[in-house]
């Protein structure tokens, strides 16, 4: 029998209510650089002024500063049992500088008017020693200058919620996903970030944002120990640019409940024979592979092999813009940092441009980049998208990837439809295992629950699923495409890349979507 | 500036004074850290961080807390311990809570040097530079990434115990490709001293590579024998000490778990001349001189001569199981229990198989038997009557580790070489060797180069 944390916290004589996180320390909730300079004497716009003047002294033809706060929260749990309840939060700033040409970048969690002097200085030195060998000169897209602030749309900032509720709601999911015979453990996960960021340049520009994002996980696990088997059924619901809401308006127990009884289900589930397949794909699985083989091959600076040595290139060469036929041609996917609810949505990147929304496949054809201000000089271009992002003060900012989503067909198109067009298929939930190329033609992806399709309709639980493609033969093999109605956003709070690796949340919308004969192997055999 | 040992001593002894907890553990780290990357042989980002966080865990009748910051003015770090016993007041009591260690020995471990921590920005640009200048004049298209790292940090507990730790490293990938986009060439490697890290070597590895895999042929996806270079073992099997754990072997859910509630320790389960162990004191590659929650690292031996003899217990789950406390691993070193084979030789006794140095975007896919998938990237050639013949098109694999290191399943082992994930960025290292192996699954072509 389980006691709920309530009980437990009745029985040792605390009242829960009076133990929420009231009043934190001024030094963690600060907003707006006004607030920051009565919190703790720091005049962020003073210390830009000192940045940009130090670096523009020395000679430098672009700087700007990055003054930013973090905080973040994560609570574990696994079974019955809290693991970890942690906060954390830092604060420091980077100056980026532009010295002949060529980048320089310091940083420091020490926020004073000597230490900003210093670090502009070294700054400015790491570009001019780089600068003596430098070979091709970089230079910037102009962009307006803007002074403004900007928050991200949440209805309920989750930093304002007791601890306690959130224990309670992560116990009760392991709860209802133990409730199935059979299911052996659960780990839950509740994290939330808060970033508060400054800007300034050389363009004149001031922006300050606030920025909120949500992450519940958990994983059910059951284990059949006569035979040694375990199969495990993560969450399908991914993490999302909103506040304390999303927690609360997501069916998550439901959702738990289902997942222990696929769990169970998946340890006397059919094997999959391997062949080739229709595939229905659910949102909850086909974000991730948007994310991979859409995403990635249209960042500009992998087309450029600026990331050669790391993440790789693209097979998105630069002659392929307007000619490649990338998918099918009821597909259409837009670069977003607008779309509501996204990870990747601000006000304005980390070099000051706006944010936009554009496509980067039109009726199937490979139209346009993901680009920052350098990369759209080395180009060409005569704007940036804003896809400039760095993932910490310390972190140099360079090109990361926005919201990239596919647009829902235009009728109202339901998953049953498309199934219902399907004689020999398997409709997969979820994300699971995934791996694709340092060019991006050649992807496998698993997921979290398989079901067969036959004839039409939706048949039995399959285990041990993955498929295997080359991107532009899968996205044209998609002849359905869902309605508004069945579109649900997916996404990463740790997309990685670059080097030092930085981290970026990112998200990617989609309707159900079908696909054609794609080659599905076995996992358990070898 | 890093912090020295007084100076991490002293911020320890203030947290724990702030501390009105039952039990805790204070931390403080200081890193000073410089990049440099190149691509399209020019220079394009470079820069460097400076920072000091400290980390605070506390337990009030067993329930935990943790917090931490890295705004070290008094009242800040007051305020940090202040919420992390906050948290705890209104957490539930943690179950797996273990007292905090007493005073403990260490046995010093050398794996810091100064010149690493403060590597000169303008030698460095021109380490760089010769690196493009080597590419330029092979006509290849060079790219890499060089980083530097100094590390100090102290931790202390309530009970009593104290740790001071330097540590550093240094790392340099390059990859060159020919200007035509065909063939590409990679290689890395790190140290913790930067006078040991020879970039030249880097820089012609990753070119001759490159110029060596130009036109490659197609070759059927299958089963084939392969040479795996270090770099390749330390893509594919550089975390494998770490996967040792009794706790979720004992639970049923890892390759080491034996049906009916039982593992495999004690079996053979990898070809009888591997040995896995970890050993903090190896001078090529020192590890921490403290394993989990500030344990005094030993050398713990996980796999002797194919046999698991070990896996790890954490303080809780030793508790749990009777057993004793398992200080390690720390760092991951494999090794042949006989003399080991060049990849050269490797090469000449291969009848028909495939040499290959690197994988890329590997992902576990069935946590049962370890297998996982990836690609071949940078560089595969096949092999015909003890002869590199040509290079070949990549690669996906799915291939089981269990299988992979199987009694049966290796042929030959080479010397142990100190190399790092490249999916890891060279970031940590291990001590892997080449390896021969007659079985490896490669099920589909990839185009990428």
């Amino acid at each position: 029998m389980t006691t709920s944390r309530r009980d437990f916290l009745k029985s040792a004589g605390v009242a829960a209510g009076a133990l929420s996180i009231a009043s934190l320390p001024s030094w963690i909730d600060s907003v707006t650089a006004a607030e920051e300079a009565a919190a703790n004497g720091i005049d962020k716009n003073a210390l830009a002024d000192i940045a940009l003047k130090t670096a523009r002294k020395l000679g430098v033809t672009y700087a700007d500063i990055r003054i930013n706060r973090y905080r973040n929260e994560s609570i574990a749990t696994r079974e019955q049992q809290v693991q970890n309840v942690s906060r954390g939060q830092n604060f420091g700033f980077g100056v980026r500088v532009l010295y002949k040409g060529t980048w320089g970048f310091a940083s420091s969690r020490s926020v004073t008017p000597d230490d900003v002097r210093r670090i502009t200085q070294q700054a400015v030195e790491i570009a001019r020693a780089n600068s003596i060998y430098q070979r091709k000169r970089i230079s910037l897209v102009p962009v307006e200058k803007v002074v403004t602030s900007w928050k991200s749309a949440f209805e309920k900032d989750p930093f304002e919620v007791s601890i306690d509720d959130k224990i309670q709601f992560l116990l009760s999911l392991n709860e209802a996903a133990m409730k199935t015979k059979g299911v052996s453990f659960v780990n839950s996960f509740m994290g939330f970030v808060n970033e508060q960021k400054f800007y300034a340049s050389t363009d004149g520009s001031r922006i300050e944002q606030y920025i909120i994002r949500a992450n519940p996980s958990f994983t059910v696990t059951a284990v059949n120990r006569a035979n040694g088997d375990f199969q495990s059924r993560s969450a399908l619901g991914g993490p999302q640019g909103m506040g304390y809401e999303y927690i609360e308006k997501h069916d998550w127990k439901h959702e738990a409940e289902q997942a222990g009884e696929e769990a169970a289900m998946k340890l006397s589930a059919k094997a999959v024979d391997p062949g080739k397949y229709d595939l229905v794909l659910h949102p909850s699985h086909l974000w991730l592979t948007i994310h991979e083989s859409v995403g990635h091959p249209t960042e500009l600076d992998r087309s450029l092999w600026m990331e050669a040595n790391y993440a790789g290139t693209s097979f998105l060469t630069p002659d392929k813009i307007g000619k490649l036929q990338f998918a099918s041609k009821i597909m259409n996917f837009v670069a977003d940092r607008t779309q509501p609810a996204g990870l990747a949505t601000v006000g304005y990147d980390d070099e000051g441009v706006r944010a936009q929304r554009w496509h980067l496949i039109k009726d199937g054809t490979f139209v346009d980049w993901q680009t920052t201000r350098d990369l759209a000089a080395m180009t060409g271009k005569k704007t940036s998208y804003g896809c400039n992002h760095g993932d910490s003060w310390g972190s140099i900012s360079f090109p990361r990837m926005p919201n990239v989503s596919l647009q829902p067909g235009p009728g109202n198109t339901s998953m049953d439809d498309l199934i219902a067009g399907v004689e020999k298929g398997i409709l997969i939930y979820g994300d699971g295992s995934y791996s694709i190329d340092q060019q991006r033609y050649n992807f496998q992806f698993g997921g979290q629950v398989f079901w067969e399709i036959k004839n039409g309709k939706r048949g039995e639980m399959l285990r041990d699923v993955a498929y295997q493609s080359r991107t532009t033969d899968f996205w044209n093999s998609c002849d359905g495409l869902g309605g508004q109605s069945t579109y649900e956003l997916g996404g990463s709070f740790n997309d990685g890349k670059g080097e030092p690796g930085q981290s970026n949340a990112v998200s990617h919308g989609c309707p159900v979507a079908r696909f054609r004969q794609v080659n599905v192997l076995n996992t358990a055999r070898k | 500036m890093l912090l020295t040992e007084k100076e991490g001593r002293a911020i320890c002894e203030k947290l724990l004074s702030y501390v009105k907890a039952d039990d805790a553990v204070v931390g403080v780290s200081s890193e000073n850290y410089g990049h440099l990357r190149f691509a399209s042989n020019a220079f394009t980002t470079s820069g460097a961080r400076e920072n000091v966080s400290v980390g605070i865990t506390v337990w009030i009748d067993k329930k935990r807390g943790a917090a931490s910051t890295n705004e070290m003015d008094d009242e800040s770090l007051k305020a940090t311990v202040a919420l992390a016993e906050q948290l705890a007041r209104i957490s539930p009591v943690d179950r797996e809570y273990m007292p905090t260690l007493s005073k403990q020995t260490y046995k010093p471990v050398n794996g810091y040097a100064e010149a690493t921590s403060n590597i000169s920005v303008t030698s460095r640009a021109k380490i760089i530079n010769d690196v493009i200048t080597a590419c330029e004049k092979a006509n290849v298209i060079g790219a890499g990434f060089h980083q530097a790292r100094g590390s100090a940090g102290a931790s202390a507990t309530k009970n009593g115990n104290f740790i001071y730790e330097q540590s550093s490293l240094v790392s340099l990938a390059t990859t060159a490709r020919t200007p035509d986009g065909t063939s590409s060439g990679y290689f890395l490697r790190n140290h913790f001293d930067v006078a040991k890290l020879d970039t030249a070597r880097i820089a012609n590895e990753a070119i001759r590579k490159a110029l060596d895999a130009r036109n490659p042929r197609v070759l059927d996806p299958g089963v084939y024998p392969v040479i795996l270079e270090p770099q390749a073992v330390a893509d594919l099997l550089g975390f494998l000490a770490f996967s040792f754990d009794a706790r979720s072997a004992e639970e049923g859910r890892s390759p080491f778990s034996a049906p009916g509630g039982k593992t495999k320790v004690g079996e053979k389960i990898f070809d009888e001349r591997i040995n896995i162990y970890s050993d903090p004191w190896h001078p090529e590659l020192p590890g921490s001189q403290s394993a989990q929650v500030g344990l005094p690292a030993e050398k713990i031996v996980l796999v002797r001569n194919g046999v698991l003899e070990n896996l790890f217990y954490s303080r809780f789950w030793a508790k749990q199981k009777g057993k004793e406390p398992t200080p390690g691993p720390v760092n991951s070193i494999i090794e042949s229990s006989q003399p080991p084979v060049s990849v050269d030789d490797m090469i000449k006794s291969m009848d028909r198989g495939l040499l290959l140095g690197r994988f890329w975007y590997i992902r576990g896919v069935d946590p049962r038997s370890a297998l996982q998938t990836g690609l071949t990237r940078d560089g595969i050639w096949y092999i015909e009557n003890g002869k590199i013949q040509y290079p070949v098109k990549n690669f996906r694999f799915n291939q089981s580790l269990t299988q992979l290191l199987a009694p049966g399943n290796v042929d030959m082992i080479g010397k142990p070489e100190r190399v790092g994930s490249s999916e890891g960025q060279g970031g940590s290292a291990s001590l892997l060797p080449a390896l021969k192996v007659k079985e490896f699954n490669f099920t589909s072509q990839s185009e990428a180069v």
